[in-house]
């Protein structure tokens, strides 16, 4: 790529914050609503106040997050937490997997800090538009994915501190520990929208079900491996069924 | 004077680090590790998979004696809350309803 001139460089940065800050503009009130319920969520789970804010701060993964709170309440063993929070999270390595000819001519700590504050939101709204772009990895788009992952990483964790102010001060009475498990299945349901993702979805929960006087909540791990079997036989099977 | 919660934070420490394996490895080492087709189907089922494994015991826990379920107002608020979000396809619609419908069987069960 040739060196644009330093004056048409801001123009053109410009053009692409303001772009960015305008396409991430509606998501903010998801990304708000979802960081209050997870901050209240983490307090009501039973973490501190401060462990809660070290959670948003560093995790900064809303799924993984709610995943782990009744794991770590139930005092399940460490990597078993490492590992259901990776499981949740692999979906980010198909995103940075179609994000990384963008960002490949940077040096290794810049990608890092670009992978680490990918969220769904910005994957969303960057793919549709620069998924078939005939140059990739131009000023333009790195600057517009900058100005969505800024602005979306300013309103989480702010809605998220809210958050855990507002739990501290509700009294436990209220139950609301159940919004948590309320605001997972709302990420989760979605998610079946296909023949084979309902069956492997009802395999595992099935499993997850019959699993749960294993030690240790390796019924979980159980319930991944059958999920994943049952969703590509049922794939198999949809497609012998076409033929 | 508490101790410092060693557990807590070291689940943490390790939920950040998953966070930076999962987001930023393939912009470290892509080049180098092509993603197979069969890898990113099984991927595809995975987080599903976990999440629903996560929700499950939640709602319908064992009962201590381990013979059956405990039933009681969180299955059926769930339930409640599947059947709002299928009607509005609205998230928030999902979690106040459900809340509202805990308490309120809670209130009239109880």
């Amino acid at each position: 790529m040739s060196e644009p001139s330093n004056l048409s460089l801001q123009a053109e940065k410009k053009r692409a914050i303001r772009e960015g800050l305008i396409a991430v503009r509606p998501a903010l009130i998801a990304t708000f609503t979802w960081g209050l319920v997870t901050g209240v969520a983490m307090v009501k789970s039973g973490l501190t106040e401060s462990a809660a804010v070290a959670m948003t701060l560093l995790v900064y993964a809303g799924s993984a997050q709610l995943t782990s709170l009744p794991l770590i309440a139930g005092g399940a063993p460490l990597w078993l937490i490492f590992a259901a929070g990776c499981i949740v999270n692999l979906r980010f390595l198909i995103f940075s997997a179609a994000l990384h000819p963008y960002f490949r001519s940077l040096p290794w700590f810049k990608r890092i800090t670009y992978g680490y504050f990918t969220t769904d939101m910005s994957f969303v709204l960057f793919m549709p538009r620069f998924g078939e772009a005939s140059e990739r990895g131009t000023y333009f788009q790195r600057w517009f994915f900058l100005s969505t992952i800024i602005l979306g990483w300013l309103t989480w964790q702010s809605s998220s501190l809210i958050g855990i102010a507002l739990g501290a001060l509700v009294p436990s009475e209220w139950g609301l520990d159940f919004a948590a498990v309320l605001a997972l299945m709302a990420i989760t349901i979605p998610l079946a929208n296909s023949r084979p993702m309902l069956v492997s979805m009802l395999a595992a929960g099935l499993t997850a079900w019959v699993a749960q006087p294993l030690p240790l909540r390796l019924g979980l791990l159980v319930a991944v491996v059958v999920g994943i079997l049952a969703g590509i036989w049922a794939e198999k099977s949809m497609k012998k069924e076409r033929r | 004077m508490q101790s410092f919660d060693w557990y807590t934070y070291g689940a943490i420490g390790l939920l950040a680090l998953c966070t930076v394996l999962t987001r930023a490895s393939y912009h470290l080492f892509g080049h180098r590790v092509p993603l197979g087709d069969g890898v990113r189907r099984a991927l595809r089922y995975a987080p599903a998979a976990a999440l629903t494994a996560i929700i499950v015991p939640v709602v319908l826990p064992w009962s201590a004696e381990g013979l059956g379920t405990v039933v009681d107002e969180k299955i059926f608020a769930a339930l409640i809350a599947v059947w709002l979000f299928q009607r509005t396809r609205n998230n928030l619609v999902m979690i106040i309803g459900g809340m509202v419908a805990f308490w309120l069987i809670r209130a009239l069960f109880r």
